[in-house]
């Protein structure tokens, strides 16, 4: 394999795919990337045996090849070389090395067998569909923050995207909150289709997309979501497990509605938040005509008392909540007001952007 | 300068002489002026502590019993009555509390008192320590050591100066030139370890620390480091701990016979410590949803950190992991010691959760086996299969409180029930 490549051509998809390496691995093969080298340019290709990422260069090939290469070391490198630097790739397959040059740099790198490299089996296509990448994106980022973290529910650390005739919906929860993120699209799969989409594949396709309208492939195959994206393809394996039916815990009657500025609840909360429990970030909301307070206290007995005019006139009541969660629900909202709808202090409430956005957050209350 | 104002800052100690031996001697008074030893039951062969008298002939606690009969062949062998010993520290602590609320009960038979803000109202804190030392005959017709200082750590030193029955003031004004010879290692916290550190910088009483730089302690040591600087000093700026702190773990261990092979007495015993992990658990209305379980052979420990779906205080839940350890990393091999702790206990949820089928709280009949249990001793309700358990006695730890989670032996119906 031999071949020239500017600098620019290739750090940043570098950067894109190796964000899929581990820091720690088990088998050494995952610590590298795949480099392969034909007539059509360059392609290099990440895994971590649940997601893979694929970029290809269109680049001029001196002598085609596949090789695999340390994916953090060829990083840095490329990081570390001048800007407009060529950089200059190399195999010698007798020593199973390969150089890279640049100007008056030179670097030795060991590889490993190609046959090691794990690959994805083919995707066999069950439903394919495209929408506009900043719709993936906006889904993604609107819900991704509920997904749970290493719960014993493995289900729950993932992202679950729905397929409906004419929508496209992202639900996400812990099992404490819920957020469901949906939009229209021209899809008509017939059945709906429902996918869990693992944490790290979540994270991973986010930094992908950016809120440009070109548009993304997605094809969910029975145990593979695959998304293509100009010159990148990623891949990752399901999560074999069934959501809890999320419908269900939208409350659809809760009959006190209070519409808040949502910057200055916001604002109001992170305040608030200061003096809560460090673990349990309990604070307590109380409502009363045209008025919303909040409350908290720590361990030290601190105490902080913020306190907002909204629109309510409902009953009196009041609510505990981890105020992480509500945070992390006016965070994602990005509309001047927020509507936020309570039923008793044991029930969850909903908060949703004002107008149809297509975005809802349930929210389970603490007891205080 | 005049004394006649009051300290800046006032610290009692007391700590109550030979503690589970003097109340055995008070309660049994034919053994007044006797060697007493107590011990973990009759079977127990470890001394967990002696009477003045054992220790004038060579007694010391952690000796076999049978060396100690060589020393002192009519030694008085107790077993130990961990409730009895709860209930009179627990009435000690009380009557404190009438002194000053700021008690901070430093382990089962010693308390700090800040007796600071008193000054006014009982006096000086040489007699505000003559009447801590009058509460504690009152509440307990035992005799105590009360060391009086404006810090806690020469309070402590001072205590030691007089035993029994002692009383010793350094006023703080004073609390650095009387520790000034003192070795640091005699200071209550500085063990051998920092005490090799020190000692290899040349400092070895307490009057050479004054020479180190403080950030040399605080570089190695980090907070509690710069604490030492000033203990040796005469100036612990340590305040009173009050309230027990959250706990960091819950667990419960037990020895067992010897080279146990049977799978039913292993799952006995597991059984026993998972329930007894859960129930204080649930007392202090915590859950856990880590929990570290060990099984020793002769090569060292085995077992794993279990985790379970949700956070629980349910026993069932916990033997339920201990039954996959077993599964996993058992293979047949003799152990002679359990253990089960819950790593990351915390306030049971108050956060409610999105799906009710989640709630692994385990069943009301918890709390119908508490409330038996509470008033009628440990396991007085409990699974049928621990009809079988081990017969060897709670042993009351030096960490035990009179509340919170450290309240590990309640009172006398548990020396009834045993473990």
């Amino acid at each position: 394999m031999k071949f020239a490549i500017e600098r620019e051509a290739i750090l940043k998809p570098l950067q894109t795919i190796t964000g899929v390496v581990e820091r720690r691995q088990t088998l050494p093969i995952l610590s590298n990337i795949l480099l392969s080298a034909n007539g059509q340019g360059l392609s290099m290709t990440a895994t971590d045996l649940e997601v893979e990422m694929i970029a290809r260069l269109p680049t001029d090939i001196n002598e085609g090849g596949d090789i695999t290469l340390p994916a953090r070391k060829m990083v840095d490198i490329c990081k570390a070389l001048p800007e407009g630097a060529i950089i200059d790739l190399t195999y010698d397959a007798d020593k199973e090395r390969a150089t890279l040059k640049s100007g008056r740099s030179r670097f030795n790198l060991t590889t490993l067998p190609v046959s090691e490299f794990p690959n994805i089996d083919e995707v066999k296509g069950v439903f394919s569909f495209s929408v506009p990448q900043s719709v993936l994106k906006r889904l993604i980022d609107k819900t991704s923050f509920a997904m749970a973290q290493q719960d014993v529910r493995y289900y729950l650390n993932g992202l679950m995207i729905e397929v409906d005739n004419g929508v496209i919906r992202a639900v996400a929860t812990d099992g404490h909150r819920l957020a469901v993120c949906e939009h229209t699209a021209d899809v008509s799969p017939g059945e709906k289709i429902q996918v869990i989409l693992p944490r790290k594949g979540v994270l991973e396709l986010s930094r992908l997309l950016t809120d440009e309208d070109t548009p993304v492939n997605i094809t969910i195959g029975n145990n593979h979501l695959c998304v293509t994206l100009g010159e990148y393809t990623f891949t990752s394996k399901l999560v074999d497990g069934k959501f809890p039916d999320y419908q269900r815990v939208i409350p659809r009657n809760s009959d006190k509605l209070v519409i808040a500025d949502r910057e200055r609840l916001r604002q109001a909360l992170v305040r608030t938040s200061i003096l809560s429990n460090e673990k349990y970030r309990g604070i307590r909301i109380h409502l009363e005509d045209g008025l919303l307070q909040a409350q908290a206290n720590n361990p030290e007995m601190e105490e902080a008392e913020e306190e907002i005019e909204v629109d309510y006139t409902g009953p009196e009541l009041d609510i505990g909540f981890n105020v992480g969660y509500l945070l992390d629900a006016l965070n994602a909202i990005d509309t001047a007001h927020v509507n936020i709808a309570f039923g008793d202090a044991n029930s969850s409430c909903v908060v949703q952007p004002e107008g149809d956005s297509g975005c809802t957050y349930v929210v389970m209350p603490m007891r205080l | 300068m005049a004394h006649n104002e009051a300290w800046p800052r006032a610290i009692i100690l007391v700590d109550m002489n030979a503690f589970f031996a003097a109340i055995e001697q008070r309660d049994h008074a034919e053994w007044r002026g006797r060697a007493v030893a107590i011990t973990n039951g009759l079977t127990g062969t470890c001394i967990i502590t002696s009477s003045y008298e054992a220790r004038a002939q060579g007694i010391r606690t952690g000796m076999r019993l049978r060396e100690a009969r060589r020393l002192c062949p009519d030694l008085i062998q107790c077993p130990a009555r961990p409730g009895r010993y709860a209930e009179v520290s627990t009435r000690i602590m009380a009557e404190l509390r009438s002194i000053t609320p700021d008690v901070e009960v430093f382990s089962v038979d010693e308390a700090f008192l800040d007796v600071t803000h008193c000054q006014r109202l009982l006096g000086p804190p040489e007699q505000i320590a003559r009447l801590t030392k009058a509460a504690v005959f009152k509440a307990s017709g035992l005799l105590s050591s009360v060391g009086v200082s404006g810090d806690k750590t020469t309070a402590k030193y001072a205590a030691k100066l007089d035993k029994p029955d002692g009383l010793t003031v350094i006023p703080p004004w004073e609390a650095r030139a009387r520790l000034r010879d003192v070795p640091v290692t005699e200071l209550c916290g500085i063990g051998p370890g920092i005490g090799a550190f020190l000692a290899a910088r040349g400092v070895v009483t307490c009057g050479d620390m004054a020479r180190l730089p403080i950030g040399v302690l605080a570089q190695r040591f980090g907070n509690p480091g710069r604490r030492i600087w000033f203990m040796a000093q005469g100036a612990d700026p340590e305040p009173l701990r009050p309230d027990v702190p959250p706990p960091k773990t819950i667990g419960h261990g037990k020895v067992m016979p010897p080279d146990t092979r049977e799978r039913d007495v292993i799952e006995t015993y597991l059984l026993h410590m998972s329930e007894k992990v859960a129930a204080r658990l649930r007392r202090h209305a915590m859950s856990a949803q880590h929990f570290s379980i060990g099984l020793r052979s002769r090569d060292g420990w085995l077992g794993e950190r279990a985790q379970s779906t949700r956070p629980t205080h349910d026993g069932r839940v916990i033997m339920g992991l201990c039954r996959a350890m077993l599964a996993g990393q058992w293979r047949g091999q003799g152990v002679y010691q359990v253990q089960v702790t819950a790593l990351d206990p915390r306030r049971a949820a108050s956060q409610l959760t999105l799906f009710d089928d989640e709630t692994a709280q385990g069943p009301s009949s918890n709390a119908a086996m508490d409330a038996i249990n509470d008033r009628y001793g440990e396991f007085t309700l409990a699974p049928a299969r621990l009809l079988n358990r081990s017969n060897m006695p709670n042993v009351i730890a030096p960490a035990w409180k009179p509340f919170g989670h450290r309240q590990t032996i309640q009172d006398a119906a548990a020396d009834k029930t045993g473990g």
